[in-house]
């Protein structure tokens, strides 16, 4: 007698592993892609918004529901560089920013590599103490400020703004630092004295290569703070010569409100494009170094 | 002539109240491969950092060549130091990482690349000169860390369980890399591991450490086969002695050892000891025979792990486990009965209240 046997067809092995392929890559796709297409959508419509909207009519904004500009033009751009003060206003950005970063970030370098590196008192108090500027609100700061620069004359100059924005970036740029110097194995440096390097050779050489990514970071944040800056300006400068960027964008709106969207969004983009240059710039410089810097 | 060339006398470091190095004194002659062996936390790798200069002193002197050094940076100490994590620079180049203590020292172009070409050649870098440290392998790492030593013609080696980090049989190669080149260019090297396979095989002269003190110090043999404190008996060998605490007793017309269970272990003609003295008894597993049923002490099998080359056994009499070398192919199975007979003439005895051989 012959017995068969009825199953229920299997699927075969090949197939199992195909659905376990695909159920991996839906989760990856919840839990990763999700979030990162929200993140790209809210980082990005604001910009790209603005980019559209300054290419439209002065009035298409108010008359029209569509996002396209129905007859694109870089008018509004054109006034905005024909605008008298311009390029001052963009000469000031960019010079209280390369000062407000070159300083804080030499600054920081030394301080993050002496709380990293040295031990001694009150050394965890300090750095406590670093943050301190950050935890007050801006502009709680604004007042006294004031009341110091205009006794020391220094309001309406631009010793004002290098020395509040320096002071502004110096905490964080320090404690990004602290968190890298503090990383490096100490007999790498250790090495180096053996080799013969002294404090400053085994900083320059050293220490700064190996956590270049912390100062290309600690550098990309004190640029984007000092050239997004808005309240010190506005409260220690008055002269329409000395305005930035930021602060003559505020300086469209006027009691009524905005009164020419296009151009408004324009002056936006033109404020928002040099820092966009350099953070797609620095963000491969940073990966370059993350990549050749691996210890292991 | 005196050959010494490192010297410590009455060296101590002390962490605030804790001292942690409580009087070393040591000679090592010129040219000698010195490894300081340990447990973790006897205070080796702080004498090794002291002589690099990584460490202050706290009393006491080391001196190098017969200059006292405690005062003087690390750089002009005229060592090198190779270290466990081979701390290369990882944003340069092999060939950068080996020039960069030469260009500190400002040393002529000519030179500099003379001295990267033979260190290069000595330890197969050429084909890597041109790669990061991230590019290579645990071993390579290992080379260009000892080739960055090599570069300075440093006087005095120093090695910080360099080859903790690799694997089994890398670590053997390395063992032999290692000592061959010290054979070659017959520099001072002091070495630190806590494997004291290392100290026994690369050696000339073994320093074993404990708690900050020196335990004993000689050529490895002389420490393998007269260990001087029970912590060295202990520590050296693998597997390790058999220690068996018991009494000295009369038997006539010699005395023996009880160390319970009703086992009675012969004393060396020579032995000192005098009866009802507490003593340890120790014989390396290699010094304990297998012998013909009813001869020695009667125990059980409780593990056979075939090496190839020899035998290890465990086995279990009298409340006591013996550790068992032998060189034959054993075929034996756990459970079966066995006779150890102790090779007598090789017997290691220590005071059991001071630990010191007796």
């Amino acid at each position: 007698m012959t017995i068969i046997s009825r199953t229920e067809p299997q699927p075969s092995a090949g197939v199992v592993e195909f659905i376990g392929s695909l159920r991996f890559r839906a989760g990856r796709f919840v839990l990763i892609g999700i979030p990162l297409v929200i993140l790209v959508i809210w980082t990005t419509v604001p910009i790209v918004w603005a980019v559209l909207a300054s290419l439209k009519e002065p009035l298409e904004i108010y008359q029209s529901n569509t996002l396209l500009p129905s007859n694109p033009s870089l008018d509004a751009y054109r006034e905005v560089l024909s605008m008298p003060g311009f390029r001052g206003w963009l000469w000031n950005s960019v010079l209280v920013t390369v000062v407000a970063t070159i300083v804080p970030l030499t600054i920081s370098i030394l301080a993050a590599y002496g709380f990293a590196r040295y031990a001694f008192r009150f050394r965890h108090l300090l750095l406590l103490l670093y943050l301190v500027p950050r935890i007050i609100p801006r502009v709680s700061l604004i007042v006294p400020l004031n009341n110091l620069m205009t006794d020391l004359g220094l309001v309406n100059t631009y010793w004002v703004l290098f020395i509040t924005y320096t002071a502004s970036a110096i905490p964080l740029a320090t404690w990004i630092l602290v968190g890298f110097f503090g990383s490096i194995p100490k007999e790498i440096e250790e090495s180096a004295t053996i080799d013969g390097a002294n404090m400053w050779n085994r900083l320059r050489r050293v220490m700064i290569p190996i956590a270049w990514p912390g100062v290309v970071t600690a550098g990309v944040l004190c640029i984007r703070e000092a050239w997004n800056e808005f309240a010190f300006v506005l409260a220690l400068v008055n002269e329409t010569g000395m305005r930035t960027l930021p602060y003559q964008l505020y300086m469209l709106k006027d009691s009524m409100g905005v009164q020419d969207y296009a151009v408004y969004n324009a002056f936006t983009v033109l404020t928002v494009l040099p820092l966009l240059i350099v953070y797609l710039l620095l963000e491969r410089r940073v990966v370059d170094s993350i990549v050749s810097g691996a210890v292991k | 002539m005196d050959n010494t060339f490192v010297e410590f006398r009455d060296l101590r470091k002390s962490y605030g109240a804790l001292e942690v190095l409580h009087g070393i004194n040591l000679a090592i002659g010129k040219h000698a491969f010195v490894v300081l062996v340990g447990p973790s936390g006897c205070g080796k790798s702080t004498l090794l950092r002291m002589i690099a200069g990584l460490e202050a002193i706290t009393a006491g002197t080391i001196s190098i060549d017969g200059r006292v050094v405690n005062r003087i940076h690390a750089k002009d100490r005229g060592i090198a130091m190779v270290f466990q994590s081979y701390a290369l620079y990882p944003h340069m180049t092999v060939r950068e990482n080996l020039s960069f203590s030469l260009e500190m020292a400002k040393t002529p172009k000519d030179v500099m690349v003379a001295r990267i070409e033979r260190a290069a050649g000595i330890l197969h870098l050429d084909p890597l000169l041109d790669r990061f440290p991230a590019q290579l392998s645990g071993g390579q790492r290992q080379r260009v860390a000892m080739g960055r030593a090599l570069v300075r013609e440093p006087a005095l080696f120093l090695f910080d369980e360099p080859l903790s980090n690799l694997d089994a049989k890398l670590r053997v190669e390395m063992r032999a890399e290692i000592k061959a080149l010290h054979q070659r260019l017959q520099s001072t090297t002091i070495y630190v591991t806590h494997d004291q396979v290392e100290a026994m095989t690369m050696a000339d002269l073994v320093v074993v450490m404990n708690d900050g003190r020196i335990e004993q110090s000689g050529r490895p043999l002389e420490l393998y086969d007269h260990p001087a404190t029970l912590f060295v008996a202990e520590f050296l060998g693998s597997p390790a002695m058999n220690l068996l605490r018991g009494t000295v007793v009369s038997r006539s017309p010699e005395k023996a050892v009880d160390v319970g269970g009703g086992i009675l272990l012969p004393l060396p003609e020579d032995a000192s000891v005098t009866a009802g003295q507490d003593v340890v008894y120790g014989m390396r597993p290699e010094h304990l025979a297998i012998g013909k049923p009813g001869q020695g002490i009667g125990a059980k099998v409780s593990l056979v792990e075939p090496a190839g080359w020899e035998t290890h056994l465990h086995a279990e009499g009298g409340g006591h486990i013996f550790r068992v070398i032998s060189t034959k192919r054993l075929d034996v199975v756990p459970g079966d009965p066995v006779s150890l007979v102790p090779d007598a003439g090789r017997v290691h005895l220590f005071d059991a209240a001071s630990g010191l051989r007796i």
